[in-house]
């Protein structure tokens, strides 16, 4: 669990979230780690969103001082301290000017000024064309908002987080209307945000997406944290039987899949044999497979 | 942004102006001329000249088209005759590269998978994106000549299928062409995909013209692939090449294969970033690369170690089959002179000291896309629509 000996960027402690009399999320703990991707599963109402409206300040916990930022306890009280905190989020229904353009949605509310403090159309629309080609989508920089598919305004909700460079970023079901092609743009897209550092979280009901790119999945089933996995020591059956609130023990190991993790305890070190630190082997476990005799 | 720059002449102006509009419309597909100069940047007067100069070389093609309720004019790149499609089938990525006979890639991308993935949904979202791909072309599946599948894993030349279990967990013994061959009606190849990778370095990359080589594709995993006197060297099963199931360590680990210390537990994603656990947290290997790539001093010590392991063994196949040359791609040749450098070290160490002509390490000349590329140009020769005719065994 090399992952828990980083320092998080953003840690909840103990929120809770309750509309009257509806506990959305209850004494949740959760890290979030820079250069890591964590998926929030579960079912609908498990408080998946409200987790990520938490961060990004459109809901307020029970306890104000329950988030640290860089182990600072802080406050989210509303958007902008959200914004001032690195952390950027795109929500399922993105909200759009539908009488502006692309360009200018991209850049609403902080729009590129000269220095004479007149709106740079022209900059907005070279940046606005950089982070446009990075998520790989003809969207006409002119075309006004009402113009474009679901697909399209999703990637550009998406291309709209990369304007301020942010450290923190909150994604809510990307994948959900997106065809394969946008698909593999947008999972891809993803995984270089979490080279370049970024901690990402992303919300998606796509087990094969989330298995593909996560570093680690959370599970929440009715405002609490049902599992926390990293994703190579974990397995479909294993997910689906905590999302839907199965116990999930008959999913051991001998369902006939083994981890990664566990395989790797138990490989010596060949390369670097020297270099490399005296670390604790599991129990040698081995994985016959069925082999050779196929031919 | 081209049309700005202040420096440089008309004639280099011009250039990168076409240069910016070639690969707009190569990435994006069909777009109108309005789309384009929105995507590009350049006046609608410049797109719609280039475009005109580009239809009289025959590179793009021009059709009328309706776009919000108006006529306007899409481009698209000329395609040649029919169009062939590579897949790439890995452990965590599923790629598509679509070509036409002219060689050129059309499109190409890329999704990633989970590890174990399954062969049904991953056949379902191959089956889409091929034909999403194609749409986004302006084309359509009538045009498709073949689709080759590049598998990582052996695969078995008679049945053409995953002939080893557990390297590609799940996939091994299933009929993976019918699903394909039966919503595109076009003839589907299942090959290894270090195989295609020697086929695309042999036909358009660094071994172009060279009878006798080896092509190495060393990323999470090693596959080889032997060309003798310009053939394809498959062996009797098609096995020939899988080098990273020499052992390398008696007594080491169980391989996927079910074999003991193959070269591919030590030249595997999962253990090279456990021993960079401690000092750099979790990555992945494209992390490693990035890294290495940029000094890192253990990564480098990685892909240096890498480099001398893989090297010992090509070393043995370099004796067998006294090529001209070596080439070797994947994500690790991606560090360029950190890979080969030691691999030239090893291989002149390991053979005959004097010998008559010592062999070169030469990086791929495609360095990720190797594997989808040489799939593509399989599936294009071997249609029925080619003119050089494929060896009557290869095909079923």
């Amino acid at each position: 669990m090399t992952v828990n000996k980083r320092y998080p960027l953003m840690k909840m402690n103990n929120v809770s979230v309750t509309f009257g009399f509806l506990e959305a999320l209850k004494h949740i703990d959760l890290s979030f780690y820079p250069g890591e991707i964590l998926a929030l599963v579960g079912d609908n109402g498990a408080g998946k969103s409200t987790v990520l409206k938490v961060l990004a300040g459109l809901y307020q916990p029970d306890e104000p001082c329950s988030v640290e930022h860089h182990g600072v306890p802080t406050q989210i009280n509303g958007i902008h301290d959200s914004r001032e905190l690195g952390i950027a989020a795109v929500f399922q229904d993105q909200e759009f000017c539908d009488n502006l353009d692309v360009t200018a949605n991209l850049f609403l509310g902080h729009e590129m000024k000269d220095e004479l403090h007149r709106i740079d159309i022209r900059r907005m629309e070279d940046e606005a064309r950089r982070v446009l080609a990075q998520v790989s989508s003809p969207i006409g920089l002119r075309k006004p908002i009402s113009t474009l598919s679901k697909g399209q305004s999703q990637m550009l909700a998406i291309a709209r987080t990369l304007l301020d460079d942010p450290d923190m970023i909150l994604l809510d079901e990307p994948t959900a209307s997106l065809s394969v092609t946008q698909t593999a743009e947008v999972l891809t897209y993803i995984k270089k945000l979490r080279s370049a550092g970024k901690s990402i979280v992303f919300i998606c009901n796509t087990l094969p997406d989330v298995f593909a790119i996560a570093d680690r999945i959370v599970v929440l089933r009715h405002g609490r944290i049902n599992g926390e996995h990293l994703t190579s020591e974990t397995s479909y059956e294993q997910i689906i039987a905590e999302i839907a609130g199965v116990d999930s023990g008959e999913f051991g190991n001998e369902s006939g899949f083994l981890s990664t993790k566990s395989r790797l305890n138990d490989q010596r070190k060949l390369i670097d044999r020297d270099d490399s630190p005296a670390t604790e082997s599991g129990p040698a476990e081995m994985h016959f497979s069925a082999s050779d005799d196929a031919l | 942004m081209a049309q700005k720059s202040p420096s440089g002449s008309q004639t280099a102006l011009r250039e990168a102006n076409r240069a910016l509009l070639f690969e707009t419309v190569r990435k994006f597909g069909g777009l109108t001329q309005i789309e384009l100069s929105e995507a590009t940047g350049l006046s609608t007067a410049t797109v719609s000249n280039l475009v005109r100069q580009f239809v009289d070389e025959d590179v793009f093609e021009t059709r009328s088209t309706i776009r919000s309720g108006r006529r306007a004019t899409l481009v698209t790149l000329r395609r040649q005759l029919g169009i062939s499609i590579g897949m790439f089938i890995g452990k965590r990525e599923l790629a598509i590269c679509v070509m036409d006979f002219s060689r050129t890639i059309l499109s190409s991308h890329s999704l990633p998978l989970a590890l174990d993935h399954k062969v049904d949904s991953t056949i379902e979202r191959a089956i889409l994106l091929i034909e999403e791909t194609i749409n986004a072309l302006g084309a359509t599946t009538s045009e498709i000549v073949g689709i080759c599948l590049a598998v990582e894993a052996p695969v078995n030349k008679a049945t053409q299928q995953v002939a080893v279990s557990g390297i590609l967990r799940g996939w091994e013994n299933k009929e993976l062409r019918a699903p394909f061959s039966s919503v595109f009606q076009v003839p589907v190849y299942v090959q290894n995909s270090a195989h295609m990778g020697g086929l695309a370095e042999s036909r358009l990359g660094s071994a172009r013209g060279i009878e006798n080589f080896i092509y190495v594709h060393a990323s999470d995993g090693v596959g080889a692939a032997a060309f003798v006197n310009g053939a394809l060297l498959r062996g009797v099963t098609g096995l020939a090449g899988e080098i990273g199931h020499v052992q390398v360590d008696p007594l080491g680990p169980i391989c996927s294969c079910g074999n003991r210390g193959c070269l591919n537990t030590t030249v595997n994603e999962a253990r090279l970033v456990s021993l960079l656990n401690v000092t750099h947290g979790t990555m992945t290997l494209d992390d490693l690369i990035t890294m290495a790539n940029e000094g890192d001093p253990g990564c480098r010590r990685i892909v240096a170690d890498v480099s001398v392991r893989i090297a010992e063994v090509t070393a043995q196949v370099c004796i067998t089959l006294d090529p001209k040359i070596v080439v070797v791609g994947g994500k690790f040749a991606e560090t360029g002179d950190l890979f080969i450098e030691p691999f030239q070290e090893s291989l002149r160490r390991l053979l005959f000291p004097d010998a008559l002509a010592p062999i070169d390490v030469l990086p791929a000349h495609f360095e990720k896309t190797s594997q989808i590329t040489g799939a593509c140009l399989f599936a294009l020769e071997h249609s029925t629509l080619s003119m050089t005719p494929a060896p009557a065994k290869e095909q079923q």
